[in-house]
């Protein structure tokens, strides 16, 4: 990161208030965060997926398999994919919780949810999913209600992250599971360079020239960056009553998958 | 996550190959079944169940209807039923759960019916494929030649020629022997030397 970057992160983490949020390395009024990020949603949600695959050099793929060996899913589960975007988390745990299992698809963003849905659909997948359009700090459903919840790369666009994993927790059944997988803290000094000089050099060009869109993707890769870090999302987690809370650091913690469970 | 970039490709590999069956397998008497295959080799489980006539490929645990604990090479033995009982019987294969889960996965690569013939032409034309087919069959028989060869020259080797080796003791044995013959031919060479030089001053 360079150093301007540095200081405008270290100023909105001074800035933010009780009324403020981070919209990248801008501060924003809290209200207006939703519409912003719903902004750079619809905007890149058509081509959501062949940018992940190019970004991530097809290794999302492998962090999601990773969350789902991770979750313990059985065979009539209940499972909410948060923030499941297009799917992919959706489409194995539809295949594992089988014909007596049910998994919700939830994302804020309509463009999203259908681009998600067209692609489940021409998968055959359609049995055991619904879809729903929740915002995640007030989830629609009733207590108790889920096995799993998962939330991949959703939570650093969420305005109020605390309150989002409470209404996580209160919606997850005794002895269920939350798995967040997120962009996090690289591990390694020069890996934290190098990735910092992807982000902020290649990654907006890529976004430029693929999706026509650069600014979409120079958002991505400062909220990574304004995202807290693996122990601070531990913290979180803790904070909002999950128990046995771990993380797991992949491809040297440029990805971390956070668990925790409800007791 | 050598594991999920390994169940991801077998997952791609066993459908791809089930959909190239000419008999249409029905997976129907599995579904919702899972299979775990804990190999010695790997330190990771590797699950498959059945959804939909297609196989899912993981490392969870916690879904298994039947257990295997074994290695590769066992595994690779496992063609038939009855062979699953006799690895079983000689302690090759640790299985836990329903027998009946491992039995239907193994009848059904033991059923595969592809015919790669077909599927190469497809992609590469009629006679390309027919002489591709003769060199790899040639290939074949060379190396089932050759294997079988030194599988022969082997067993002659331990059956008869390895008798007839010296072993490391008759060497130092031998060598000690050549040793005193060499000390006991320079005594002999001193004493004539004397004796020529006695003979010489009288």
């Amino acid at each position: 990161m360079s150093d301007k970057q540095l200081n405008q992160s270290s100023d909105v983490q001074k800035t933010t208030s009780d009324n403020t949020t981070h919209f990248g390395y801008k501060t924003i009024d809290k209200e207006d965060k939703v519409s912003m990020v719903a902004g750079v949603f619809h905007s890149v949600a058509k081509q959501y997926d062949v940018m992940n695959d190019l970004m991530s050099f097809g290794v999302h793929r492998l962090w999601k398999r990773f969350t789902i060996d991770a979750s313990g899913v059985r065979p009539g589960n209940n499972v909410l994919d948060l923030a499941g975007g297009t799917g992919d988390l959706t489409a194995k745990f539809s295949q594992l919780v089988g014909k007596t299992g049910n998994v919700v698809l939830a994302d804020i963003n309509s463009s999203m949810l259908n681009v998600g849905r067209d692609k489940l659909r021409d998968k055959g997948l359609v049995q055991n999913i619904k879809y729903v359009q929740a915002n995640a700090q007030y989830l629609p459903f009733e207590d108790n209600t889920f096995d799993i919840v998962t939330i991949a790369f959703g939570l650093r666009n969420v305005t109020d992250k605390d309150m989002a994993l409470r209404s996580i927790y209160r919606v997850l059944k005794p002895g269920g599971r939350l798995l967040v997988l997120e962009f996090s803290k690289p591990e390694h000094e020069l890996l934290n360079k190098a990735y910092d000089f992807y982000s902020f050099n290649i990654l907006p060009k890529m976004g430029e020239l693929v999706a026509k869109d650069g600014e979409s993707y120079q958002y991505l890769a400062e909220s990574i960056r304004m995202h807290p870090d693996q122990e601070t999302l531990k913290t979180m987690m803790d904070d909002a009553g999950f128990e046995q809370t771990s993380y797991k650091n992949l491809t040297g913690g440029v990805v971390a998958l956070h668990k925790g469970y409800k007791f | 996550m050598l594991q999920q970039a390994l169940t991801s490709s077998i997952e791609l590999l066993i459908n791809k190959v089930l959909s190239l069956d000419t008999s249409e397998i029905d997976l129907n008497k599995l579904e919702q079944k899972t299979l775990t295959i804990v190999l010695s080799e790997l330190n990771f489980p590797i699950s498959l169940s059945v959804y939909n006539n297609k196989v899912i490929v993981s490392g969870l645990t916690e879904r298994a209807n039947c257990t295997i604990n074994t290695s590769i090479k066992t595994l690779l033995a496992l063609k038939a039923e009855q062979q699953l009982t006799e690895l079983i019987k000689q302690d090759k294969l640790d299985l836990t759960g329903d027998i009946k889960v491992a039995q239907q996965f193994v009848q059904l690569a033991e059923n595969l019916n592809i015919d790669w013939q077909s599927e190469l032409a497809i992609h590469i034309g009629d006679m390309p494929t027919h002489k591709l087919m003769q060199v790899g069959k040639q290939v074949a028989d060379k190396l089932q030649f050759a294997s079988k060869q030194i599988k022969a020259d082997a067993s002659e080797y331990i059956v008869h020629e390895k008798r007839l080796v010296v072993t490391r003791s008759q060497i130092e044995q031998f060598n000690q022997q050549v040793s005193q013959i060499s000390n006991q031919v320079d005594d002999i060479s001193t004493r004539i030397e004397t004796l020529a030089k006695g003979l010489s001053n009288t």
